[in-house]
């Protein structure tokens, strides 16, 4: 493992939607976080209001659609075609015809990988994620946090280690909150090359996971209109801040002013 | 929710009731209607002990059964052509090429299986058992189609994105998400088009009756007044489409346990 070595690169990076500019020349890396006897990868948070366009640029980062202009690339400045990079959608989308073991073995031998091989994974990461005793439940039998680890699980089947998640943390009540930062953490660290991306509106729930958050926003002119699409308006370096990896977090001083002043410019994005 | 409530709930709006009390509640309009039936004014209305003789007669003399297997083989053979014809177009849909040529076939709709298109199916086919089983084909078809091309555009995109995440090709996301993800939503429409097909029976053995079939018995009992034969065929009509609708209905069931767990569900 290499430190500070740049896993993900956004660069100049717009996008123009039915004549609309959503991103205009969005910008960002992701470094490698090295922590000395530890295996650990890395959380970002991509941080912005509603309508800014975060979605869009999951989309992009995943190669779901491609960039009016600029380019995106993952480590060793590899390009990522659909397929190379996990997706867990908003709403947790699952074959809805097959279980929850069925699900899994699918993505497997979706990506070339025999059936056998795919059903130890599966199993193996069931295990993991707690759901070994809903192997052969459908979808529709699980509840919502049960739905967004097997769509986790689902992803890491076939080796991925750019992982989007699209609002992991909307609609959910503290206890499963928890829960889920729980799980992404655990994810983070079972690869020093794992990185999960986080696009979220969720300020507080984002600082105590991440290890960077950039915030998206757009410009605005003199009279409050947008003038711009939206692009990379601030980056937080939380372990440079001191502000990562703790379980302290919320009682401490920096990180609640952190969050507030990450809210109140919230407001003008 | 103990039985004198599952009672008094099948007398109040917006209530559900078990299922024992529902099947009392279907036996007890069952009844009802039999005895409407026998206690009829109508005298050309015949009475149902009338219709249970003229049942006896039409199996045992005029070969309802082989009419009816006549039927039956008529509507296997239009309903496999039906699906084959209308899944064909109603996947095709992905592709947009062909959605103006499924939309215009869900069009032709509107035309009905009027004379109009008799005359033209006539002289495609040579008339006989192909003219029925091409125009029950025909109208099968442009409502099947209408019905699943609508299912596939639904599909929500993220289906189709979540796949491409996963790195499955485009033919494995039709497989997984137009084909089988739908494949509960295409029993239904299966389902409704048995119950249409069922329908446009006894009119398209009308058109052409050489090969006999219910359509035709019927037909010729109503040519000669026969009143409580025709009621008898048409209540076996009535029976065998409720079966068939009962065997499409267990088959999603069997096929797709899913499907019945979000009913339940929602």
């Amino acid at each position: 493992m290499v430190a500070n070595e740049v896993l993900f690169c956004a660069k100049d990076v717009s996008l123009r939607l039915g004549g609309n500019l959503i991103l205009e020349k969005l910008g960002f890396e992701i470094i490698d976080r090295v922590r000395p006897d530890k295996i650990t990868g890395q959380i970002v948070a991509l941080l912005g209001p509603s309508g800014v366009g975060k979605t869009q640029l999951l989309r992009l980062i995943a190669g779901l659609s491609e960039p009016t202009s600029g380019t995106i690339t993952g480590l060793h400045d590899k390009p990522m075609p659909a397929g190379t990079v996990g997706v867990v959608f908003q709403n947790y989308i699952l074959l809805r015809h097959r279980t929850v073991l069925g699900n899994l073995v699918t993505a497997g031998v979706m990506n070339g990988m025999p059936r056998t091989e795919a059903r130890d994974k599966a199993a193996l990461l069931l295990a993991r994620f707690g759901l070994a005793e809903r192997a052969g439940f459908y979808p529709v039998q699980l509840s919502g946090g049960q739905r967004q680890r097997v769509a986790i699980a689902q992803q890491l089947v076939k080796q991925k280690t750019l992982l989007l998640m699209d609002e992991p943390f909307s609609g959910l009540d503290p206890a499963a909150l928890e829960e889920v930062m729980k799980l992404l953490v655990q994810v983070r660290d079972m690869d020093e090359l794992n990185t999960i991306v986080i696009v979220t509106h969720d300020i507080r729930a984002a600082l105590k996971v991440a290890d960077t958050v950039f915030m998206l926003g757009r410009d605005r002119a003199i009279d409050g209109k947008v003038a711009s699409g939206a692009h990379i308006k601030e980056s937080v370096d939380l372990v440079a801040l001191g502000l990562a990896y703790r379980d302290d977090l919320e009682t401490e001083p920096k990180f609640i002013e952190l969050e507030h002043r990450l809210k109140a410019a919230f407001t003008n994005l | 929710m103990s039985a004198s409530s599952s009672l008094k709930n099948a007398f109040l709006p917006n209530r559900s009731v078990d299922r024992t009390i529902a099947l009392g509640l279907v036996a007890f309009w069952l009844a009802m209607a039999m005895l409407a039936w026998a206690a009829s004014p109508f005298k050309t209305l015949p009475g149902p002990g009338e219709v249970w003789n003229a049942l006896g007669g039409l199996w045992m003399q005029s070969g309802l059964s082989q009419e009816l297997f006549t039927t039956l083989k008529l509507i296997a053979h239009a309903l496999v052509l039906t699906v084959v014809i209308s899944m064909a177009l109603s996947y095709a849909t992905i592709v947009p090429l062909f959605r103006p040529l499924v939309e215009g076939i869900s069009k032709l709709r509107f035309l009905g299986l009027g004379s109009g298109l008799v005359v033209p199916f006539t002289l495609i086919t040579g008339g006989g058992y192909d003219l029925k089983v091409d125009l029950l084909t025909f109208g099968m078809t442009t409502y099947f189609v209408t019905a699943m091309a609508r299912v596939v555009v639904d599909i929500p995109r993220e289906n189709f994105d979540h796949l491409r995440a996963l790195g499955a090709s485009e033919l494995r996301i039709l497989w997984e998400v137009v084909i089988l993800g739908t494949l509960d939503k295409a029993l239904d429409v299966l389902r409704q088009n048995v119950a249409m097909g069922w329908a446009m029976i006894t009119m398209v053995e009308n058109i052409s009756r050489a090969e006999g079939g219910v359509g035709a018995l019927i037909a010729n009992e109503s040519k000669h007044f026969r009143l409580a034969e025709v009621y008898a065929i048409m209540i076996v009509i009535l029976v065998i489409g409720l079966v068939l609708d009962y065997a499409a209905g267990a088959l999603t069931r069997v096929l797709c346990p899913y499907s019945q767990l979000e009913r339940m569900r929602a």
